[in-house]
This record gives C-alpha cells, structure tokens and sequence, in this order.
C-alpha cells in the first residue's frame, strides 16, 4: 500500500554509533562502526529537519538535496566517498567513508604544545591531492564553495578528500546569478576578494583563492588573513566584510585595475577606496613576498631548495593562488602543472610518508551517540563545538 | 558534452536497452497482476502527455522554467519503473516531482505554492491537501531513485552543437520542441541526451521549418524526414538540399551512431502517431478510477 513512507533500510540495523563527532548548521556527525556483516569504521551526517523537533514531513532543504545528489554522483579519491543514503523516519542520513584526521586537527597539532611546521613535503602532498580532488569536482562542473582546513579530510594512510559537500553546487550555465541562491558563502577567511567585493557572477576560482588560504595556514600554521565577519543586520543585507577585506589588503596591497581590470565593476568598489583612505598600513603593505620569507624563516625551513622546503617554487604557486583577480588566478589544472609540484619528485599519494609525526586520532564524545535523540527540541549540546578549535568563525549562513 | 555524462548516475543505473526497460515493467505488472487487470490505462505515451500537461499547468502560474519540467518528467518516468503506478496517487507523485526538480535545477519552489497549484489542476478525488503528503512523497522518491537527482539533458548539447551545425533561429526552435517532446516517450531512458540533441537536430534540418510555420511536428513530416535521411545516406540523394547533404556527410565522418538516430526518429513518429488519438478525459478518468477506489489519496 502506497500510504506512506516506508524505510527499506535502517541506520541502527547497519551501524553501531561509536560516538559524537561534531554538530553545525546542518546537523550533526556521529562516528560509526558497520553491522551485520558491514565492514569499517564510517562517518554518519545527520541532517538537522527544518525545525527542531519537526513531527511532520515539510520537505527537504535546497542544500540537503544538493549535497545528496552530488554525494551520490561524485567518485574520486580525492572526494569523501559516499557509502550510501539512508531516509528514515523524515531524518536524512548520509554514510561517507570515515576519515581519521582533517587539516585542522593537523595544523593545531603542529601548534602544540609549541609551534613546530609541517615538513614541506607533507604539504606538497596535501596540496596535491587538494588539488586533483578539485580538478575533479570543477571538471563536472561542481563548486565546492566551502573549502577550509576543517572540510578537508585526510586519512590515517595519508591520502586526502575533500568533504562537506553542503555548500557545493553545479554551476553550468546558470539561470539566476549565484548570488541569488546564496547570498554568503566561503567561511569568512577563506573568502575570495571579488565574494567580498559583491561579485554576482562568480566563478570556481573562489575555490582556489581557498586554496591558496589553506596553503599559506598549512605553511605559518595560522590564518593567512584572519579577519572578524560583519554580521548581517536585521534587514539581511549582506555588509560589505570590511575587517576581512583590509586583513587582506594589509598583506597584499591595493587591488588595482591595471592588475585587475574588472575591479572598478565589482558592487563594493567604493567601498575600497574608503577603507584605504585613513589608513597608512594600506600606502606600505608587507606584501605576500615578505609574509612568505619571514613566514619560512620563523618556521624554520632551510634556505635553498631541497624537498624539506616549499622554497622559491612555493612563493610562486601561492602568489598565483592568492591573485586578485579572479581570471588571472590559477586553475586547479593549471595549478597541478606548477613547478611546485613538477621540479622534484612527483608528490606522494600518501602525505605522512617520510614523516615521523604521529598525530592523534579524531576526538569522538560519548555525551550524545544517540543518533536517534537528535532532533528533540531543547537538547544541549556537551560535545565539541563546530569545527573544534575556540577563535574559528562560525560556518557560514546558508540560503539566503 | 561535459565529461560528467559518462560517469553519471544516468548512464550507470538510468539507462537502458528497450528490452531491459520491457522486462522491469513486466516484472512490476506481474507483481500486481489484480490491480493491472482491474484497471485497465491509456497508452503509456498518452498517460506521459496527460501528465505533462497537467505539469505544465502547475508550473505556469509560478514561472518554473522548462529544464525543471523536463526533470520533473524524467523524475517520474524512472519512478514509474520502479513503482506500479496503480500504487500510487500520480497527483502526488507529479507534484512531489515538480517540487523537487525546482530544487535540482535551482529554481526552488515553497513545498505550499506548489500545493496550492497541484490542488488547482486535480479534481477533489484525486487532490491532496496537506504538505507533509508531499514531503512524505519526497522521500518515497528520493529513495527510490536511490539519491541519483542529477540528470543530463539534451538541451546543453543542443546549445553546444547549434553553433557546428550553423542552426538558423527556427531550425534551432524546433529541434528545440523535439527535445520537449522526447521527454513524452521511454527516450530519456534509453539514448544519452547526445544522441537525443543530434536527432532533434536532423530533424529540425530535414524538416525545413520556415518563420511563422512552427506547427507541431507531424508523424507524417517526421516519416518523410527519415525518407529523405535515408536517400541521402544511400547516396541517392538526388535534389536533396545541400544542407541535409552537409549534415549527413558529418554524421558519417563523426562516430554518431545513426541506427541510434533512427531509432530516436522512429520513436518520434510512432508518438506523433498515437498523439492524434489523446483526449484530456480518458486519462484523467482512468487514473480517477484507480485513485478513488483504492483511497491512496487519503
């Protein structure tokens, strides 16, 4: 009889949940074991229903449907593998592989209990695989729109995947500017200049200007430009992040139109030119070069080139990551051609190689692993807070 | 075509021969050999026509553009070879359908205003009238499409090949309409969307439409066109324009597979045929019959 939903599979027949992972605006990650015969250890996203406590079915969000048809589509091993979807009981779970680490947990084990870098061939490896990953996803047309250490897994064997899906989005031929369906995306400090600067049409390249962001944490192990989002006011119009876009400039310098010859179109334009007036870090930024040296220098790499440091080739590859301009700004295809990645041996698929750092296992809590409670109204959350490290800005507003 | 088509969840698990597609269907008829024999349907292709319409009645009021519709339509073919459709309320499922494809192709549509809609264009028998119908549907659907939403159509070829083919504005409206049309037929589920812009644009060239002459297509036209195709492939193409020449000289050199085309085409022209006999009525009064009787509505 068609007269409802009927669960052909179960989540508490098929996993057995180890524990509480993380929570955000979605909904929240629970790690698990299989059952019955299913093999593994595996992450289990719960999607959050619209409202707390929801009773009935209210249809299911632009952004749940989006991440799990392309969760489904997508395969590379350089993605987060999607093992399967689960509907039950109007809760939408999504099985992926589980990963044991993430650039996060990494980079913050590196700052503890003092700052020690990440041997440069682990990040020419991480690197690599980012940006095969990426190839990927622009390849099929699909725009991650969310790229940050926390997002980016990688796993006890060395092999790294680009997860969370949420924001992603195919971007063939649109018929509404992006804009229009999402009104923030990109997690305030990896966000791309011409996002800031109100760019309408936008383009994959925002997720390489990312890259350059993680490329440049991976190597001072702290945010490249860290600044403070503006919320939005009560009206939801969406302010100009003028903390973040100065963060930027104070390293970069002045975007220019001879640089950049769009930048006189963007909607923020005139903003640009106030935050310049007044401020005289602006007349004499560091500039990305010197941030590079003094950056190795402090983390004691060794001058000249060896593989035990990211060296000349590395300044290059980050300066064409973080290029103001979207068009000029290097392709994830372009990027793997990079004498970064080209002059010595070929990057290793498995990052830990020739590295003896052990870095901890993920944190699982045992405050909440019932994956069936979740949705009661008024639960406290005991476990980690989104994206683990304290000082993070919060994920990004989804839908706007 | 974009490189994503080859290892789509379409061409993997969407796809099939003509007789794979006969076998599912048996399979799901015999499973409800009762209901099948005491509910007799219209054409399959006459139920396809009668949805569309009453999908293009929710979808005008709320300016939903044609890429969603021809995704809702797809959505609910492949639904239906997977569900007896005796099973089901196809109000709900053309509802639930429409409101997720608006999601995929990125037109999103509120769960109500597509309520309100659906309730418009169905009589009380076989209406809804509560959201969470079409959020429990949604599931239904989701899940048995196993979570595989993403579909490629013949629209993006279309567009990248117009300019190959040097489509003049009606020869390129038509092939157009050809598109929306093949979406009324089993097409969609066994040709890539390549294969199906390619015949639309055959068509539309051997076709010739003139401006102001955009009639729908013909069985007959359609019948002729294949005629001169296949003079024109023979080599017999005396008086042929040099168009179709042009056009069949290039489907030779590049590696389309013209059974497949003429497969396409004669899929068409058997529609168009069985178009000439549709009426609004006997569809909507089969469905009712089926509806009311087993209450799947309630």
């Amino acid at each position: 009889m068609f007269s409802g939903y009927n669960t052909k599979k179960r989540v508490a027949e098929r996993y057995r949940i180890v524990g509480f992972i993380s929570s955000g605006t979605y909904g929240r990650v629970y790690k698990a074991e299989g059952k019955n015969g299913r093999i593994g250890e595996f992450a289990i996203k719960k999607f959050k229903p619209d409202k707390e406590g929801e009773v009935q079915y209210t249809g299911i969000s632009q952004s749940a449907i989006r991440e799990m048809a392309l969760c489904t589509e997508l395969e590379h091993p350089n993605v987060v593998h999607t093992v399967e979807i689960i509907l039950e009981e109007k809760c939408i779970f999504i099985v992926f592989e589980y990963a044991e680490h993430d650039l996060l947990q990494i980079i913050h084990h590196h700052n503890q209990p003092q700052r020690q870098a990440i041997p440069a061939k682990t990040i020419r490896s991480i690197l690599y695989q980012l940006l095969q990953g990426l190839v990927y996803l622009h390849r099929n047309w699909v725009m991650h729109r969310d790229l940050k250490p926390a997002n980016i897994m990688v796993t006890s064997s060395g092999k790294v995947k680009i997860g969370d899906l949420g924001l992603a989005r195919l971007y063939y031929k649109p018929i509404h500017s992006l804009f229009t369906g999402d009104k923030v995306v990109v997690t305030i400090w990896y966000r791309a200049p011409e996002l800031l600067l109100g760019s309408r049409h936008y383009t994959p390249a925002v997720d390489l200007w990312a890259v350059g962001c993680i490329f440049a944490e991976l190597l001072s192990l702290r945010p490249i430009f860290k600044g403070e989002e503006a919320k939005m006011d009560s009206k939801k119009t969406v302010p100009f992040q003028r903390n973040q876009m100065q963060k930027i400039v104070e390293i970069m310098g002045m975007p220019s139109k001879d640089r950049w010859p769009l930048l006189t179109a963007m909607p923020e334009y005139g903003q640009l030119s106030s935050l310049a007036a007044g401020n005289s870090r602006f007349q004499r930024p560091q500039g990305l070069e010197h941030w590079y040296r003094a950056c190795l220098k402090s983390n004691n790499y060794p001058p000249g080139p060896s593989p035990d440091t990211p060296g000349e080739d590395g300044l290059s590859l980050l300066q064409q990551l973080l290029e103001y301009d979207p068009q000029k700004r290097l392709s994830a295809e372009n990027a793997l051609q990079h004498p970064y990645f080209t002059t010595h041996s070929k990057p290793s698929e498995n990052c830990f190689e020739d590295s003896k750092i052990k870095y901890p296992v993920r944190r699982v809590s045992q405050d909440d692993n019932d994956i069936r409670s979740g949705s009661l109204p008024g639960t406290k959350r005991s476990g980690l807070p989104d994206d683990s490290l304290i000082g993070r800005p919060a994920k990004r507003l989804k839908e706007g | 075509m974009a490189s994503s088509y080859w290892d789509s969840t379409q061409r993997k698990f969407w796809t099939f021969t003509k007789q794979q597609l006969n076998l599912e269907r048996k399979k799901l008829e015999e499973s409800e050999r009762n209901l099948v024999s005491m509910f007799p349907l219209p054409d399959r292709r006459l139920l396809s026509i009668y949805f569309y319409h009453q999908l293009s009645k929710m979808a005008r009021p709320l300016g939903i553009r044609q890429q969603a519709l021809a995704t809702a339509q797809v959505y609910i073919r492949r639904f239906y070879t997977k569900v007896e459709i005796r099973r089901t309320n196809p109000a709900l499922v053309l509802a639930t359908a429409l409101y997720l494809a608006c999601k995929m192709e990125e037109c999103p549509q509120h769960i109500r205003m597509i309520l309100a809609e659906a309730r418009h264009c169905w009589d009380v028998d076989t209406s809804f009238n509560d959201i969470s119908k079409i959020g429990e549907c949604e599931f239904t659907l989701i899940s048995e499409m196993n979570s595989q939403l993403i579909v490629h159509h013949p629209y993006r070829s279309l567009a990248e090949l117009q300019s190959q083919f040097q489509l003049i504005q009606e020869e390129n409206a038509l092939a157009w309409s050809i598109i929306n049309d093949h979406y009324l037929t089993d097409l969609p589920l066994l040709h890539s969307p390549h294969q199906i812009a390619i015949t639309a644009i055959v068509l539309a060239v051997v076709l010739k439409p003139t401006q102001g002459n955009l009639q729908p297509v013909q069985a007959a036209g359609v019948a002729n066109a294949l005629q001169t195709l296949g003079n024109a492939r023979n080599g017999a193409a005396q008086g042929a324009q040099n168009r179709v020449q042009k056009l069949v000289d290039w489907l030779a050199e590049s590696s389309v597979d013209m059974e497949a085309v003429v497969e396409c085409t004669q899929e068409l022209i058997s529609l168009y045929e069985i178009w000439e006999s549709y009426t609004d009525k006997t569809c909507k009064d089969q469905i009712a019959k089926f509806v009311k009787a087993r209450g799947v509505d309630k």
